[in-house]
Order: C-alpha cells, then sequence, then structure tokens
C-alpha cells in the first residue's frame, strides 16, 4: 500500500519506540470513528515528538530509546491522510491492513527525516 | 458482609489520570463509550480515570488508615510501592526463609501487611501464590447523559529557566512550552469491598488471623474509603490540576453476599439498586441502603454505613 506509506512509517515509528496503543486501536477498529480519532492522536503526538528529536550531523531528526538511536520519519501529507481516512470509510480492512504493515518488519532501510 | 458503593463526582479541569507524554505534550485517559444520539448508537472517546489509578489511591489510603490503627503495613506498600511480594526479592523483606507451601506463603504476608490482604497479590516464584483483590474498582466514566459535554483539552503552559553564559543559546531567558491535556465530566464509577474475604485465606478458606484484628484491618478498610471520598485525594497531578467540583453522589448497598449497586453513570441508579434490593429481600437476605443526593452529604449517608455494620458485628 505505497500511498499510506507515511502513515505506515509514523505508526512503525511508533511500535519501534514501543507504544503499541496507535497501531492496535487502529488494527482493531470496528468502524471508522475510532480510526479517524486514533490517528488525529497518532499526528498530535508525532508532531510533538518529531518538534522535540535531536537532529543529527546528517540532518535528519531522531530520538533515542534505551540507547538506541530512532529515526523519526516526516509527517504524513495532507492528501495521504485524506484519501486514507476516505478509504477507511468505505473499508474498514484498510485500516488492519495499514496497522499490519506498520508492525512488520521493513522491507528497506529507512532513513530519518524526509 | 459486602460493601458496594456507586460514587458520582464532577471534575472541572483535571488531569487525574494522564497516559503518556509526546514531546511536549502529555495526555490524558480516554476510552471509546458508546452513547446514544437521534436513535442511534454512536462511539465517543470520552476522557476517564482508570481503575488502577483510583486502585493505588486506595491502597495509599489503606496503608495510612492501617497505620494508625497500630496494623502491621511492609515498607514497600508504606512508601506507597506496591510491589506486594512479586518475588523472593520483597518477600524476604517479610518472611525469611520463605516457607514452601502456598498456604504458608500467603498465611506469612497476609500476617505482615494489611495492604497486601486487602489488595490482592501474585507472588511469581515456585510455588506461585494468589490472592485475589478483596476490594474491586471500575473505571470512572463520564456518566452517560453527559458524555456529550465531557470534554479533554489541552492547556498551554510555559516553564522558565535563566540560561548561563556557557549555555550555546547565551544567557537569556529560556522559555520552554509545554501542554497538558485537561479533562471536564461528571465521573460515576463503582467500588466493591468483600468484608468477608479480609484475613481469610483465599487457599484454605480459613481465618488467618483472630477476629479482633479481622475486625481491625475491615475498620481500616472501610476507613480508608470514606477517606478517599471524603477528602478527594485520589488521581494524579493534584499539586496543579486539583479537580474544581466535588463529589455530588454517593449509593451505598451493605448486603449479606456479594450484590453491586447499578453503575453511576446511569441517572436511574439509585432507583433501579433500591428495586434489585427489594427483590433480594423477599429471598430474606437483610442489607443496607443508603444515599446521599442534593440534600444529603457523602458523610453522613458513609457514617451511617459504619454504624450498620458496627451493628451487624463486621467491624
Amino acid at each position: 500500500m505505497p500511498e499510506y506509506e507515511g502513515i505506515v512509517k509514523m505508526l512503525r515509528f511508533f511500535v519501534q519506540t514501543k507504544n503499541l496503543g496507535y497501531v492496535d486501536r487502529i488494527g482493531n477498529a470496528l468502524n471508522p470513528g475510532p480510526v479517524e480519532v486514533t490517528l488525529h492522536e497518532a499526528l498530535r503526538a508525532f508532531r510533538s515528538i518529531r518538534e522535540n528529536a535531536t537532529v543529527g550531523e546528517d540532518g535528519r531528526r531522531y530520538v533515542e530509546k534505551d540507547g538506541e538511536k530512532i529515526p523519526v520519519p516526516g509527517i504524513p501529507s495532507e492528501d495521504e491522510v485524506r484519501a486514507f481516512l476516505d478509504a477507511v470509510r468505505s473499508d474498514i480492512g484498510v485500516a488492519k491492513r495499514v496497522a499490519t504493515l506498520a508492525l512488520a518488519y521493513p522491507s528497506r532501510k529507512e532513513g530519518g527525516d524526509e | 458482609m459486602f460493601l458496594s458503593v456507586g460514587v458520582r463526582f464532577e471534575a472541572n479541569v483535571e488531569a487525574l489520570n494522564m497516559v503518556e507524554t509526546a514531546g511536549n505534550y502529555s495526555k490524558h485517559r480516554r476510552v471509546p463509550y458508546l452513547v446514544e444520539e437521534d436513535g442511534k448508537l454512536k462511539t465517543v472517546y470520552v476522557p476517564a480515570l482508570s481503575g488502577e489509578n483510583l486502585a493505588h489511591a486506595y491502597q495509599e489510603h489503606l496503608a495510612r488508615e492501617a497505620l494508625s490503627l497500630n496494623l502491621p503495613v511492609c515498607d514497600d506498600c508504606r512508601r506507597g510501592e506496591f510491589y506486594k511480594s512479586m518475588n523472593r526479592v520483597h518477600l524476604e523483606k517479610k518472611v525469611s526463609p520463605i516457607p514452601g507451601e502456598p498456604a504458608k506463603i500467603e498465611e506469612a504476608i497476609v500476617k505482615a501487611c494489611v495492604v497486601e490482604d486487602v489488595g490482592g497479590f501474585l507472588y511469581a516464584e515456585n510455588p506461585p501464590v494468589r490472592r485475589s483483590s478483596a476490594f474491586q474498582v471500575s473505571y470512572a466514566l463520564p456518566v452517560k447523559s453527559m458524555a456529550l459535554f465531557a470534554t479533554s483539552e489541552p492547556q498551554l503552559h510555559a516553564r522558565h529557566a535563566q540560561m548561563d553564559s556557557s549555555s550555546k543559546k547565551g544567557n537569556a531567558s529560556e522559555q520552554m512550552i509545554y501542554y497538558v491535556e485537561i479533562g471536564t465530566a461528571l465521573y460515576g464509577f463503582t467500588f466493591n469491598l468483600d468484608l468477608d474475604a479480609i484475613g481469610v485465606s483465599a487457599i484454605t478458606s480459613e481465618p488467618i488471623l483472630d477476629e479482633n484484628e479481622i475486625k481491625a484491618r475491615r475498620d481500616a478498610a472501610v476507613k480508608a474509603l470514606f477517606r478517599m471520598l471524603s477528602s478527594a485525594q485520589f488521581g494524579a497531578k493534584l499539586s496543579r490540576f486539583f479537580p474544581v467540583g466535588g463529589i455530588k453522589e454517593v449509593a451505598v448497598a451493605v448486603t449479606e453476599h456479594p450484590f453491586v449497586v447499578t453503575s453511576p453513570i446511569y441517572d436511574d441508579y439509585i432507583l433501579k439498586t433500591e428495586r434489585r434490593l427489594k427483590v433480594l429481600k423477599d429471598f430474606g437476605e437483610d442489607y443496607l441502603f443508603t444515599a446521599a443526593t442534593e440534600d444529603r452529604v457523602p458523610e453522613e449517608a458513609l457514617k451511617e454505613t459504619v454504624e450498620y455494620l458496627k451493628q451487624k458485628g463486621a467491624l
């Protein structure tokens, strides 16, 4: 699902920081309402984390957790979020697939700031 | 005897249960809630307090009340760190050498600490020993009829720090903004206390302590609840977000056997509880039901409960 890659990366960041609340709520949602609320909360939290993240020498943002540097990806675009929410409204299964991808190991090495 | 209490409290601008901090944003606990609007059901997310949050406060009060009655409380529980004899390291502080049989382990823990007697514990070693809590507490949730008016909103605050000249940013005053999400709602929660479980083995069902000590521990358990409600000392961030409002209603049922008051999230909970109790009376079971609403303060209902328990010989 490359069209929702930004959202998957953001949720994956939360998974890497051992905060599984957002991905669980999106993946387990039975109707679009909880997905919308959770995505709003996740974006709000992610924005705060990103603004407070350390900027490395390469210009990429990261946070440190348990001695490990975790890159902070970019904020999903408005178009992507809108398309995702529209898709979820017509098929709730889209939310589960996005959450499942976020829990999976990334297929290629991801950078920080994008 | 089984005590069940339904509590309604108004809390405006509270931060009683924060769940995580993301960057400079600290979030209030929220839960999905089913409400009816225009004949249709919908899910809304409302501010809430977890049962763990309320249970922690109750156990802190219990430790204090027990100590004031010269009852034993272990060092961990005195500090409000409820490890509850979870492993050998913590249990050895109470009993050494550790007995080999589960019933003996339970006996040693119950004798050494009122909080673990009333609040239960899980000794996760070999052999594992589990004691269920004699008290139960629900989440505190906005009452159904007003759930849609409940809000959680971030409030902006600023922290100032004088930077010294060696700082990269110079010696200008540094300002850091942060957000604390506050909740506002009329909350309801249920608290149950099984007085028959206090001082009695969960393994053998035999009393571990003598009758006087059991009564004294029940007394501490009831007083702790009343102190918690009366003082509104529960939840976090009280130092700067002490909730504006207070306990609005209390409904207490004391029965011979387990009976739980109808949840105070429903507007007719007092009426429903009374009707349910009347049916119970047809089965020959005695009970006390008392409530404090507009014309009565909660402490009056709580006092009546204590007197009834004393009259029944439970305290």
